[in-house]
């Protein structure tokens, strides 16, 4: 009678055992020093297995990840557009557009994402060195007003957007869905780290992740203009 | 839902008070930055590498969490956020050992009924008056016990999730793991 109940004794512990039976059971332990005895046993395998810790790999297994996804040069797989096409010419920005860009990614890898916030948000934070006190003077100044960088990386996307809808007829309909599937990725991912600072504005890592996703759209739209060709 | 169906990725802040890092590298990743899978592969390899070696071996183990990583990385536009990007990478790692096991035909008496899985552990232990260690003897357990027991026990699946990703009936499951506790029952403080 007693195997019946050891047989039993895990699905009574995991709480898998129907109500009579449970009841039976818990009727039948106490006379019972065999179920008894395995029960309590049983309590301490499970409570080893959930003890157990990981063991970390014995060599950084990363490397060869990284080969074998393509991601060994650093570069994310939305540049390999650029390999697409061998003899790609490189697009030439206008010195405005180069202005902008560049101004852009200062303040953005200053840390200064915070001037794209909302302006409730950005009453708090009076200057970009109370943010970005690494900066030096000369950048501080660049990017101030808050303004100027705003609409500095928004002119620079699009006009990078601009030329790339001018010749989006030019280009093949894979590359194409390619770069839009990516750059909706990245304007999402944008707007969320957006919203995640709202939450918490002070969090340095979101305001890291919001300046790169922003660089990588201005890499992604360079990149992705870059395969137009010259009409 | 974007087209990579990583709208839900991230968990909304203003619901949850806090936002899941996971879930923004996956959402990067997803977009082709290996930085941020990177980030996503120093935090979770140890627990994935942890179960590689208690489903398969030592041997496979370091090559087994790469190909998880890889295909990980091929299959991100499937994540949804509907759950823990960490769930989700365990599934995708329970899927790639299954096939790497299927793939090497180490299938060894898979399920077995009876008493049968009781009987092994004592007749591969080195000797009555040796100590066992506890992950030796999870080691030395038929390979359907010992992925249920590790699935559950271990890893906190249920068993109707071990089931479909095992595909078996979860009666086998409960079955199973009450085979692999009783087996592992008799080497406790050995």
């Amino acid at each position: 009678m007693s195997d019946q109940w050891m047989n039993r004794l895990s699905d009574y512990l995991d709480g898998e055992l129907p109500d009579g039976e449970r009841i039976a059971l818990e009727a039948h332990l106490p006379g019972c020093s065999e179920c008894s005895a395995g029960l309590a046993d049983l309590r301490q395998v499970i409570a080893r297995a959930q003890m157990l810790g990981n063991e970390a790999p014995h060599r950084d297994l990363w490397p060869t990840i990284a080969q074998r996804i393509g991601a060994t040069g650093g570069k994310p797989r939305t540049v390999d557009l650029g390999s697409r096409r061998a003899a790609a010419r490189r697009l030439s920005f206008s010195l405005p557009q180069l202005a902008a860009a560049g101004i852009a990614l200062m303040a953005l890898s200053g840390g200064t994402v915070w001037l794209l916030r909302s302006p409730a948000q950005q009453s708090v934070a009076p200057s970009v060195a109370t943010v970005s006190s690494g900066n030096p003077p000369a950048i501080n100044a660049a990017v101030n007003p808050r303004g100027n960088a705003t609409q500095s990386y928004a002119a620079a996307v699009a006009d990078l957007e601009q030329v790339l809808a001018s010749g989006r007829g030019q280009l093949d309909t894979t590359t194409i869905r390619v770069i839009e599937q990516n750059l909706a990725a990245i304007d999402r991912a944008i707007a969320q780290a957006q919203r995640a600072l709202d939450a918490d504005p002070a969090n340095l890592y979101l305001n890291t992740h919001l300046a790169e996703t922003m660089r990588r759209k201005l890499d992604l739209l360079r990149q992705a203009a870059a395969l137009v060709p010259v009409s | 839902m974007n087209e990579l169906g990583l709208e839900a990725a991230i968990l909304e802040p203003k619901q949850t008070g806090r936002t899941d890092p996971d879930a923004v590298d996956a959402t990067l990743a997803a977009s082709g930055d290996a930085s941020a899978f990177e980030r996503l592969y120093r935090s979770h390899v140890t627990r994935v590498y942890g179960l590689v070696r208690r489903m398969l071996s030592d041997d496979d183990a370091d090559e087994v969490a790469q190909d998880i990583f890889v295909r990980a990385w091929q299959k991100l536009g499937t994540f949804r956020g509907e759950a823990a990007f960490g769930t989700w990478l365990h599934r995708v790692a329970v899927n790639v050992i299954l096939a790497r096991r299927e793939t090497l035909g180490t299938r060894r008496k898979r399920y077995l009924e009876g008493d049968a899985v009781l009987e092994m552990i004592p007749a591969r232990r080195p000797g009555p008056e040796m100590a066992m260690d506890f992950e030796t003897a999870m080691a030395r357990l038929p390979d359907g016990a010992r992925e249920v027991f590790v699935l559950h026990d271990v890893e906190g699946y249920r068993h109707e999730e071990i089931a479909e990703m095992l595909g078996l009936a979860t009666g086998t499951s409960k079955s199973q793991l009450h085979r692999a506790r009783m087996a592992l029952r008799q080497h406790l403080g050995r």
